[in-house]
């Protein structure tokens, strides 16, 4: 069974998306496109951080898209297809890469041709690539209409500030009024707390606030009994910085400004991004160390893909940062563990650089059995490194940290990441306590992983006996 | 104002409260006249906590030795391995036919693999290793904790520190050569076996069983296990020791002697079941009521030989059960091929009557046992699961070349009954996991022809059991 136009359209699940699947028949939105074994597979930059991996196998077109899309097959799939019945693009002949034989492997067999069903009381047209080429009927641009959306655009903008202004003020109530109560009194009905100010955050349109305070409970009850009250108090306290640093934004260093208002909810668009032209920009080769993937109470799924540079040079790492709907079933992103991407990134703009965008990639992600080639530092150092990011910048989440001949050590049943040299003992997270267990019986290993200030997430691992992997 | 006061004099206040504890006027000092200071108090504080490094614990558990002479598994059969043993609905096969190539081929998981494959570790820990082992153990108490170590050769000096199971096969191979210094290795650390063990131990004592080993089995005769006590007294009554044994004369109780034959008369026994057994659960009746006399014990009984106690029950097929199972039991694959000329469906009998185990029967044994119970059948194998799965359960061996080919000649696999046809995966497993090394390549052929998703797992078993057997990066 082979590709045809014919066949795309009888696939496509209406015509909006192979106008959609039109727009990107352009190679430079494909960094790879390869073939093999029956097979066509490539990575599309979509509008998420992370490309979306795309296969089709020629054939019985069975096909699998990263994307979060709901449309089976979706635009990505239907491009992909599209572009291999043109032949106008060149498909690279590749051996087949991991992500695409794990995905063979999932197979349930090769899928029968079947026909889609189809509501017979109410035929639908058959989607058309004629009509999907025909071009877009395009309005003038109208000078006055663009000065009214720009007006709208500044006081909606205006109208924001006011009421987040409102929330924040609303907000410092309600930490007075937890720190009256104690902080212990807090963590005991946390979950009610936090509900009830990250609501009225969410209609004062600081949603970045909003989030972390509805995000509190859960992570303070990950940790032990006697340590929340002090984390509560350390969380607390931040979200009354991060306040007060927006408040008096003017008064701050650009990028210390830039990050009080990212926090509190202000977001930066991809486009608005990679067109500022001073954002920090970082090409080299990249290896994916850790794909981190959390449920948030506003059923999105955050999905953290973190890099770590091969070579020397600043930033050293990166989180690619994905938001994909629940419902879609998706726990991670695009890329693996292992991938080694050659790309050069665009950071948000932070006194701690490590939020970025994939501005540009020279080629397609590359699972890599290699040792990291990257210089890492001794644990002692990293965290050194840790607390001068965290004056820098005092709300900062996760970091990443290097560990040179550390060992994984036992107390009970917490596991600790211990550095001889610096005398540095940092707990593991608990849900690490079974997978990273065998790392005990070795010494001197080398890697890298997540600190947040209370457990580290050990992503990474190289040892005598070989590579261990968080995921 | 240091991190030392700030946890003296404020950190108390924010914690239980400033409406209970106010905060000390003293310290604090707003930026803002609005401001009374509270909130940048606790900023403050919580930043100030944040710069504290974490306590290192005084002490940490000091992690065992293990020393584990086996290589670890190659690198690309890991993901393979993992995959096939997280598969949903996967019968219990495949995992037996890999943790018997573990063993075989001296190879362990990779440690870092142990935490993806519990189920499996937990179940042929034996088989796989010290580390894998110590990693089955690992929540069990101190003092429940033993060595891990697992040489390539067992002597005197090392053999109560394997595993049991090899513990039992070097025993059985003392007992051949010379089974009073088995018995002498066995009583010199029988204080200290579980009751497990014990019993495993006593069951060698089946190999050149004589009078020397009167005197140790008579001081098992209050040993804490019911089931060793059984066994040794199921012994002492095989060398006419100790008091006559109650469960042959049960046995004889049941059985009804005649003769027939005109010119010579001939002995003819016939098992009389009692009137509330069932049909249904008749073979279990027989192997438990059989389950502690022996084959001698019974053909002196009636004083004739074995063989003749054979012929004797030709013509009943209760007695020819009962006798296949004792004949099992023993290892005697002479008596058992005798008694499956006069019973060929002895599989289906000795499957019928929940027998679970070959005991201390070498694989070698198994297979000729296989062996004997199939080739009755010919080319017309039997199409019912459960007796392959029971067949692959009980010998937790490859099958016999013999029997594969059969079954493979006869292209068994595409005449699985209709109504077992939806769920053929667990015959595919079970058919692979039994298959020898050298018919995987024709089962591969015949597993082409069927819907890809069923042979999934199957095809995989056959990749990585091949890999186990021939890659050289283990490591």
């Amino acid at each position: 069974m082979s590709l045809t136009h014919e066949r795309i359209e009888g696939l496509a699940p209406d015509q909006a998306s192979l106008a959609a699947a039109r727009k990107l028949l352009k190679t430079p939105s494909w960094p790879t496109l390869a073939q093999g074994d029956g097979l066509i597979w490539g990575e599309c930059q979509g509008s998420g951080a992370t490309p979306y991996r795309v296969v089709v196998s020629e054939d019985d077109v069975g096909y699998k898209c990263t994307c979060p899309s709901r449309k089976f097959p979706c635009k990505h799939t239907l491009a992909l297809m599209w572009m291999r019945v043109d032949r106008s693009t060149s498909f690279v002949s590749a051996t087949v890469p991991d992500w695409v034989k794990d995905w063979l492997s999932r197979r349930r067999g090769s899928s029968t041709p079947g026909k889609k069903a189809e509501d017979k009381d109410q035929p639908k047209p058959r989607p058309s690539i004629r009509l999907a080429e025909m071009p877009e009927a395009t309005a003038d641009a109208d000078p006055k209409a663009e000065r009214r959306a720009a007006a709208a655009r500044e006081r909606n903008r205006l109208e924001r500030e006011a009421a987040v202004l409102a929330g924040l003020d609303e907000l410092d109530v309600w930490l007075a009024d937890q720190v009256q109560r104690g902080v212990a009194n807090f963590v005991a009905q946390a979950a009610r707390a936090c509900r009830t100010i990250a609501q009225r955050l969410v209609d004062a349109k600081a949603s970045g606030l909003a989030g972390r305070l509805d995000a509190l409970p859960s992570r303070l009850f990950t940790l032990p009994g006697p340590a929340r009250p002090s984390a509560a108090l350390r969380e607390l306290g931040q979200v009354h910085l991060i306040s007060q640093a927006y408040r008096r934004a003017s008064q701050l260093p650009e990028l210390l400004a830039a990050d009080a208002r990212q926090a509190v909810g202000w977001s930066v668009t991809r486009d608005a991004l990679l067109n500022d032209s001073e954002a920090l920009r970082a090409a080299a080769k990249w290896r994916v160390f850790a794909v981190l993937s959390e449920a948030q109470p506003d059923r999105l799924r955050r999905v953290e893909t973190w890099l770590c540079r091969e070579n020397d040079g600043n930033p050293a790492c990166a989180v690619l940062i994905d938001f994909v709907p629940n419902s879609t079933g998706a726990a991670a992103g695009g890329y693996l563990v292992g991938d080694e991407i050659d790309a050069e990134l665009t950071f948000y703009r932070s006194s701690v650089p490590l939020r970025a965008q994939i501005t540009k990639l020279n080629r397609g992600a590359e699972q890599s059995r290699r040792p990291f080639t990257s210089p890492m530092e001794g644990l002692g150092t990293s965290y050194a490194n840790y607390e001068q990011a965290l004056a820098r910048l005092p709300w900062l989440g996760t970091m990443p940290l290097t560990f040179r001949s550390a060992s994984v050590r036992r107390h009970g049943e917490q596991l600790y990441l211990h550095d001889e040299q610096s005398e540095l003992s940092l707990p593991l997270d608990p849900s690490l306590a079974t997978h990273a267990l065998p790392l005990a019986a070795l010494d001197r290993i080398d890697g890298i992983g997540l600190w947040n200030g209370y457990e580290f997430t050990m992503a990474w691992a190289e040892t005598r006996i070989g590579r261990w992997l968080r995921s | 104002m240091n991190l030392t006061d700030l946890r003296a004099k404020v950190l108390p206040s924010l914690i239980t409260g400033t409406s209970r504890h106010a905060l000390p006027r003293d310290l604090i000092r707003p930026s803002d006249p609005a401001s009374d200071g509270v909130l940048e108090m606790l900023s403050l504080v919580g930043q100030a906590l944040r710069f504290e490094r974490p306590p290192t614990p005084e002490s940490f558990t000091i992690e065992p030795e293990i020393r584990d002479e086996r290589k670890i598994l190659a690198d690309s059969l890991r993901r393979p391995l993992i995959r096939l043993l997280a598969a949903k609905n996967s019968t219990e096969h495949p995992a037996r036919a890999l943790a018997r190539t573990f063993d075989r081929m001296r190879l362990r998981p990779h440690p870092f693999d142990l935490p993806l494959m519990e189920g499996f570790v937990r179940s042929h820990a034996e088989k796989l290793g010290p580390t894998a082992q110590h990693w089955a153990d690992r929540q069990k108490p101190q003092d429940e904790a033993k060595s891990y170590f697992d040489p390539q050769a067992l002597d005197e000096s090392n053999w109560t520190q394997a595993a049991l199971e090899r513990r039992v096969a070097y025993l059985e191979r003392r007992r051949s050569d010379d089974a009073d210094g088995a018995r002498a290795l066995v009583e010199s650390n029988w204080a200290q076996e579980d009751a497990d063990a014990r019993f495993r131990l006593l069951q060698v004592f089946e190999t050149r069983l004589s009078l020397a080993d009167q005197p140790f089995l008579n001081s098992l005769e209050k040993d804490r296990a019911p089931r060793v006590r059984a066994t040794a007294a199921k012994f002492l009554a095989r060398l006419g020791a100790g008091g006559g044994n109650p469960a042959l004369r049960a046995c004889l109780e049941r059985i009804k002697q005649g003769q027939s034959g005109l010119l010579r008369k001939r002995t003819v026994l016939q098992l009389e079941l009692p009137a509330n057994v069932k049909d249904q659960v008749a073979s279990r009746w027989i192997r438990q009521t059989f389950a502690d006399a022996s084959f001698a014990e019974l053909a002196g009984a009636f004083k004739i030989a074995e063989r003749e106690l054979i012929e004797a029950s030709g013509k009943d097929g209760s007695l020819l059960l009962a006798l296949a199972l004792l004949a099992t039991s023993e290892r005697r694959l002479d008596l058992l091929e005798l008694v499956v000329e006069h019973l060929p469906n002895a599989w289906e009998k000795m499957a019928e009557s929940g027998l679970d185990t070959l005991g201390t029967m070498t694989e070698p044994e198994r297979k000729s046992w296989t062996e004997i119970i199939v080739h009755p059948y010919g080319q017309e194998l039997p199409a019912a699961y459960f007796l392959w799965d029971w067949l692959h359960r009980v010998t937790d061996a490859t099958a016999p070349a013999s029997v594969l080919s059969i079954l493979l000649k006869a292209r068994f696999l595409t005449k699985i009954p209709e109504r077992e046809r939806g769920s053929s995966g667990p015959w595919l497993e079970v058919i692979a996991a039994t298959c020898p090394a050298p018919e995987r390549s024709e089962l591969r052929e015949q597993l082409a022809q069927f819907d890809p998703s069923p042979t999934v797992s199957p095809l995989l078993l056959l990749d990585i059991l091949d890999g186990m057997e021939r890659d050289p990066a283990h490591v």
